[in-house]
């Protein structure tokens, strides 16, 4: 009964949803009646919309806010206890935690198709899967990972920390926030239901002609991608409005934790770029369900174009992945340093740098794609061009840990493998960016072993550094230190014997990507790369045992266990609703270590307090 | 500040150890796959000594950041809880620029040479004549090699004389595929509505069966049968190819 509870209002939601859906269906139906179309791709088109809507509105956005666009008075009160995970909370830490959760769920389930996608790749010829079915899978796995590496830094991490650390009481925007969590769920669902809808075999790239041919389970592709565009974009548009406005007294631009300047670095990308590529995915989607054409030759279309608009978007995307991942491990670095994060401001800098390069290199993913060879030598300049920031970031990172003194702990090992990891992925990059190396390169194992460096590397290496840091914070209770560093050690040593043999397998036997089979020449080098990646993949029971079983019985956490100085590690873990039961006021940056009497922030309940942003 | 230099020289000294193995490995003295191998046309040379010089210039970059890391792992290891500070160290201004400088500097090279050199040598037959032209045809899952000069057509292997320039024109029937060689080096996608076309000039015999690399593969995620849209590529001497020719059943009238 309690359980119908607390599932009440996602209850409500599928109610709704489902509502949606017969009317979108019948909507179909009525209108391919009259114009004689086939039903299907109408059908799913129309039903998702509606279906969408439906599950907004019963999930919460009718109780708690809709209602005031029509007069009545909103219930905007939060759900306490357990009940207020599944609901449409508008407290950012328990958006947070609803982010986290959901996204650790997918990375896992992700990682699980990897497995049968090595499994499939253990030997030439069918091991267990067809060529179809082998296409879904890494399909799948593509875009559930990109959906991971896009949303569990900025949606997670970001969304319980970034208030705390800036010392705010929640986002500029909580509505929008909790709105950006709930279009994830259909996300979810529509990916995990393309198998019954004939999968897709087009990868996440989606590239059309491929992509409007192909089975009805491509629809539900793009139709996912759009939702979770949607919701990128109002996470960035949030932490942008949050980090201008709603900084405690004191929090000056240049006292922000790092951290944050990487979100807001990110955000900036994600706000803009991302509603570029919902205008590509949906071009596709009236291609196939309208019979349009912008990406047919025949009718006068073009498929290149397509690739540009993706690419668009998909590129800086790579940066609102990674650009977090920065923040994180520089702040942790820094931490467990026991120093400040070396050169500042230049990283600042080397991130809005970034943010502006990210936005001018997109056709160096078309360096084989016949597009005008005039344009291949400025996209190759603007790319090599991004590794002076990088070095920056790099700089910093060593600069940090320099004569510091370095604490082995969990969180500090994962960003020490961060360092290490993506220094080899930022290095192979640079072959990618060469015209001469990307021709032979291009769509070969070797950009795929680059982009995991970059993405597992470096990115999910310091999702886990961070998982680790702040679990005490989030939980209230201590990690089991000792699997902490088991974990660490397991995957460090099978994420590289996996992605090295990978390199391998590309320049060597010149696999090429996207492949359910390859010649028998190439077994041993493949051989290699599985086996390496089931020891990897079981590197993440560790993982799983040590949070799940930390979250019940771990010892609870003090407020400060790192002695850190960053205002999040001030208050209580976790922290209380209004987060500082006495508002901060900043009174220095908050790395002065080394420094007596540094003190980042006082709390003293006379001084009047207002943000720092807001001038009213 | 000499504790400093003490540290700062056995660093340096671990940068130095650590390049050496890593050339020991980039040049072969250990095998590895860290160099290009087997290339089989004028093109390959070129993206091969690309690769080979991007090497060069990569390895004393990883081995430095490894050097700090590996050091700071040995000597700056600190026990206990996290509670006693290192230096408040926030800045080092000419070290920082002398480091932007140099990644510049190093930047500006690698565009330079290999960057815009290579793309104008893989250029160089752009509008000159070439010894060879065949047409290739992309369709799900199949590649048609046409030889307009010689009348002759097939989707079974892609037969070349070596030392020809040849050039490649390419087209999709379908969806979007890719040309590619990998023992040429050369690359290009096949999309529907355009020519594309890429030359390569085969400079050594060789053929699948002695080398995978020998193939002509789509590199395009173009659907289900997309890893087996494969022909063998075979490269003989002129005289091999004229008998070659002579064997096929000419078409009756030239292709599109």
């Amino acid at each position: 009964m309690a359980t119908l509870v607390a599932m009440s209002n996602i209850i409500r939601g599928l109610v709704f949803a489902g509502v949606g859906l017969g009317l979108g269906i019948a909507l179909a139906i009525l209108l391919t009646g009259i114009t004689g179309e086939p039903l299907a791709e109408p059908a799913i088109a129309l039903g998702y919309l509606l279906a969408l809507i439906g599950w907004l509105l019963g999930v919460g956005v009718w109780k708690t806010w809709a209602r005031e666009w029509i007069g009545l008075t909103p219930n905007g009160a939060n759900e306490t206890g357990w009940n207020r995970y599944f609901s449409f909370s508008t407290d950012h830490k328990v958006i947070g935690i609803q982010y986290l959760v959901t996204f650790m769920v997918v990375f896992l389930l992700g990682g699980l198709l990897s497995m049968l996608m090595r499994l499939e790749l253990i030997d030439s010829g069918t091991v267990i899967m067809g060529a179809d079915l082998y296409n879904t899978t890494m399909s799948l796995h593509g875009i559930m990972m990109v959906a991971v590496a896009v949303a569990t830094i900025i949606g997670g991490f970001a969304n319980f920390m970034i208030p705390l650390m800036i010392g705010a009481e929640d986002v500029a925007f909580p509505r929008i926030n909790a709105l950006s969590y709930w279009v994830i769920p259909p996300v979810v669902v529509l990916l995990l239901l393309t198998p019954l809808f004939g999968g897709f075999d087009s990868g996440w790239t989606a590239y059309p002609p491929l992509s409007v041919i192909n089975a009805n389970g491509q629809l539900l592709f793009l139709l996912a991608f759009i939702t979770f565009g949607l919701s990128s974009i109002l996470g960035g548009l949030n932490f942008i409005a949050t980090i201008v406005m709603l900084r405690a007294p004191g929090m000056s631009w240049s006292r922000l934790p790092i951290f944050v300047w990487s979100v807001f670095s990110a955000a900036l990308i994600s706000l803009t770029a991302t509603q570029v590529v919902a205008l590509g995915l949906l071009m596709v989607v009236l291609d196939r369900v309208v019979g349009m054409s912008f990406f047919a030759a025949e009718a006068g279309g073009d498929a290149l174009l397509y690739e540009h608009i993706f690419w668009f978007y998909s590129h800086p995307a790579v940066y609102i992945m990674i650009l977090p991942a920065f923040g994180l491990w520089l702040e942790i670095l820094s931490h467990f340093s026991r120093k400040p994060v070396f050169a500042y401001k230049w990283v600042v800098g080397a991130f809005l740098s970034i943010v502006g390069l990210g936005f001018i290199v997109w056709a160096h993913h078309l360096f084989t794609s016949g597009m005008q060879d005039f344009l291949h030598i400025p996209f190759m300049v603007m790319t090599e061009l991004i590794s002076i920031p990088t070095g920056v970031v790099f700089l910093s990172a060593v600069g940090t840990l320099w004569m510091g003194r370095l604490h082995l702990k969990t969180p500090m090992l994962f960003a020490l493998g961060v360092t290490f990891n993506f220094l080899i992925g930022g290095i192979t990059g640079i072959y990618l960016a060469d015209v001469t190396t990307d021709i032979h390169l291009q769509d070969t194992y070797f950009v795929v072993a680059h982009f995991h460096y970059t993405m597992m590397g470096g990115e999910i290496f310091a999702i886990m550094a961070a998982v680790y840091y702040w679990f005490p914070k989030i939980t209230g209770r201590m990690y089991n230190e000792t699997l902490g560093r088991v974990h660490f050690w397991w995957m460090m040593v099978f994420y590289n014997v996996t992605f090295i043999a990978m390199f391998w397998v590309g320049t060597e036997g010149a696999m090429n990507r996207r492949v359910a089979d390859y010649p028998p020449d190439l077994v041993t080098g493949n051989l290699i790369v599985s086996l390496a990646a089931f020891l990897l993949g079981a590197s993440f029971l560790v993982f799983v045992y040590n949070t799940v079983s930390s979250c019940v019985r771990g010892q609870i956490a003090p407020a400060n266990p790192w002695n850190a100085k960053t205002l999040e590690w001030q208050t209580s873990s976790p922290p209380p609703v209004e987060n500082f039961p006495i508002p901060p006021v900043v009174t220095a940056d908050p790395y002065g270590y080394g420094e007596a009497d540094s003190e980042h922030a006082r709390f003293e309940p006379s001084i009047e307090t207002s943000p720092a942003g807001g001038g009213d | 500040m000499s504790a400093n230099r003490k540290h700062v020289l056995a660093a340096i000294a671990i940068w130095i150890a650590l390049s050496l193995v890593g050339y020991a490995f980039a040049f072969g003295y250990v095998p590895t796959g860290l160099l290009l191998k087997g290339g089989a046309s004028v093109q390959a040379d070129v993206v091969d000594e690309a690769y080979r010089l991007l090497t060069i210039l990569a390895v004393p970059v990883f081995t430095s950041v490894l050097a700090v890391v590996l050091y700071g792992l040995l000597r700056f290891r600190a026990n206990g809880e996290p509670s006693d500070d290192g230096p408040s160290v926030r800045s080092n201004t000419p070290f920082t620029v002398l480091w932007v400088a140099l990644s510049a500097v190093l930047c500006t090279f690698v565009i330079i040479h290999p960057g815009i050199t290579g793309v104008n040598e893989l250029r160089a037959y752009d509008g000159e004549d070439v010894d060879l032209v065949v047409n290739v045809q992309s369709a799900r899952f199949a590649w048609f090699v046409q030889y307009p000069e010689h009348n002759i057509k097939t989707s079974r292997e892609l037969v070349l004389p070596v030392g020809a320039v040849t050039r490649f024109y390419v087209t999709s029937k379908d969806v979007i595929h890719s040309f590619w060689i990998p023992a040429f080096r050369v690359k290009i996608d096949a999309v529907p509505g355009m020519t594309t076309s890429v030359v390569a000039t085969p400079n050594r015999t060789g053929e699948f069966k002695q080398d995978v690399n020998f193939r002509l593969q789509c590199a395009e995620l173009c659907g289900v049968g997309h890893s087996t849209m494969s022909i063998p590529v075979r490269v003989v001497t002129e005289a091999e190819f004229e008998t070659w020719v002579a064997e096929q059943t000419p078409i009756n009238k030239v292709g599109e």
